[in-house]
């Protein structure tokens, strides 16, 4: 088979995917912002790897769609994952909390914000992981943003996991706060009420894998998801096993499912 | 009778410039709620609405993040639904779509800007069509071929956005612009030299017949990306087919006669059904 992979880059798990797919006598190509075109080019692969949800890999998603051209994982829910308020509304219907938020323009936030309880986290509204990601401790703290809107979220306080899953397999690490996944990080037995956040989530969107950043707040022990990832890059991945092959087989089984 | 509650969710651009006939009218007929994006703060909780329809005049990220909210959390219509908003402002998209349910729209590609150009006129249009700032022609020829470029596409090439893509839509040569404006089932139809000859769209503009044509691609333009109000641009080739070139979730009803109080009107009608 001819297989696309949408990614802005081409090494770490897109690399290691490619080579998966080849030594299984597949052909590969990885598309970066650099080789896609939004053209007839892209109807020369049986299917595509959503691998980056940046704006034109999503577009990108959408056409080959658009031409019966399956894409995984779906291009509409990664899409969601990248925009904080849809994410939020996607953790929301799953029957998920989420932290409170505020969003507006600068002098909006400052003038409404003042009786708010500190500390908040600064994030971007598209995006995800920690990129951009900043504690707030006071209101003299936030700064006019480029597009002038800031979203804010409620920090808190409590311990921080990142929970991978693959198929019915999941992995959970305890993490520094506002870290991201590739710093160093401890796995921990998978408990109860986390396994159940993570199959509420992935049976809900069908979602093949994934991870979610999850907070247990120690004042009420409630968890909240406070980040989706659609395809992470498995660093910490410390379940039985190698993810590579684990999501390429997946890939392989849905895309047959998905023809059939 | 009581009057009905609509929600207008605006920006201060369009607040100012927009809708003060639209509102001034309204208001004798309604009851109106102002939720005004730069004023506004976006809440997950405090989410309690009671009215009776929703209208969207902007196309900023907050004004449809606040219409998506309203729209997941109750079932109070918005005009224009935030998705649909969403389409039209993504370019790209939404020739996707009408050109596959068969809409003539002309040929597009969106590619990385150091490649060729894929036509041989062309025209290159901004990708996200979001801000309020309006189309800004620069015209070339090159080599006898035309090449139009919308400003806000290149500064957005390199700029804050820096997209380092450019949208490409092959040019169509026509004598005519011609504009459809649609809410509900009631259509308008205007004509005008094209705005690269003539800037000045309304020195020109004259309102015509109904084309039957015309209404049947407007009207399933809008069931396909589930837009309840409208306008459409449209080019006549010269083997005499309409190109849909353009499509705006944000039309400017005070270029109807009596545009303002027709379209209040229509809200006032859907908010009471």
């Amino acid at each position: 088979m001819k297989i696309g992979i949408l990614s802005k880059r081409t090494g770490h798990l897109t690399g290691k995917l490619k080579t998966f797919f080849e030594t299984q006598g597949h052909d590969v190509k990885i598309y970066t912002k650099k080789e896609l075109c939004l053209d007839e080019c892209l109807l020369e692969n049986d299917f595509y790897i959503l691998k980056s949800k940046t704006l034109f890999f999503i577009y990108a998603g959408y056409y080959a769609e658009a031409n019966d051209i399956p894409v995984i994982p779906n291009p509409d829910i990664s899409g969601k994952h990248k925009n904080r308020l849809e994410a939020y509304l996607l953790i929301r219907n799953a029957g998920l909390l989420y932290p409170e938020f505020y969003y507006g323009k600068f002098e909006a936030i400052k003038n409404q914000l003042k009786n708010i309880q500190f500390p908040l986290i600064l994030k971007p509204i598209i995006g995800s992981g920690s990129r951009g990601v900043k504690k707030i401790n006071k209101i003299e703290d936030i700064e006019r943003e480029s597009d002038g809107f800031i979203y804010l979220e409620r920090y808190i306080e409590g311990i921080h996991y990142l929970a991978y899953f693959i198929e019915n397999e999941i992995c959970v690490l305890e993490k520094p706060p506002l870290s991201d996944e590739h710093v160093p990080m401890v796995e921990i037995s998978l408990i109860d009420d986390i396994r159940d956040v993570i199959l509420q989530w992935k049976n809900y969107y069908n979602l093949l894998f994934g991870h979610l950043d999850i907070v247990k707040e120690y004042s009420t022990g409630k968890l909240f998801v406070v980040d989706p990832g659609s395809f992470p890059e498995f660093t910490n991945w410390k379940c039985n096993g190698d993810p590579v092959s684990k999501i390429g087989n997946l890939i392989l089984k849905e895309y047959k499912k998905l023809k059939n | 009778m009581s009057k009905v509650k609509i929600g207008i969710i605006i920006d201060n651009y369009h607040l100012q410039h927009k809708v003060s006939d639209f509102l001034k009218y309204l208001k004798a007929k309604a009851h109106i709620s102002l939720y005004v994006e730069e004023s506004f703060l976006l809440t997950n909780t405090e989410l309690n609405f009671n009215e009776n329809l929703f209208f969207i005049k902007g196309k900023g990220k907050l004004m449809i993040s606040l219409a998506r909210l309203i729209e997941n959390e109750t079932s109070i219509p918005i005009i224009n639904p935030p998705h649909a908003i969403w389409l039209t402002i993504h370019r790209f998209l939404n020739s996707l779509m009408l050109k596959k349910a068969g809409i003539l729209v002309p040929d597009f590609t969106l590619i990385p800007s150091d490649h060729s150009p894929p036509f041989k006129d062309y025209i290159i249009k901004n990708i996200v069509d979001q801000k309020t700032y309006a189309f800004k022609a620069k015209i070339e020829k090159i080599n006898g071929n035309l090449r139009v470029s919308d400003q806000r596409a290149l500064d957005e090439l390199n700029g804050e956005e820096n997209y380092q893509y450019l949208y490409y839509q092959k040019f169509i040569k026509s004598k005519w612009e011609y504009k459809v404006y649609c809410f509900g089932d009631t259509l308008f139809y205007y004509k005008q030299i094209p705005v690269l000859v003539n800037p000045n769209k309304m020195e020109t503009r004259i309102k015509i017949k109904e084309i039957p044509e015309l209404r049947e691609t407007v009207l399933k333009a809008m069931k396909i990306l589930n837009l309840k109000v409208v306008s459409i641009d449209f080019l006549k080739s010269k083997e005499g087919q309409f190109y849909l070139t353009d499509i705006n979730s944000l039309p400017n009803f005070n270029y109807i006669e009596n545009g303002p109080k027709l379209f209040a009107n229509y809200l006032i009608k859907q908010a009471k059904t």
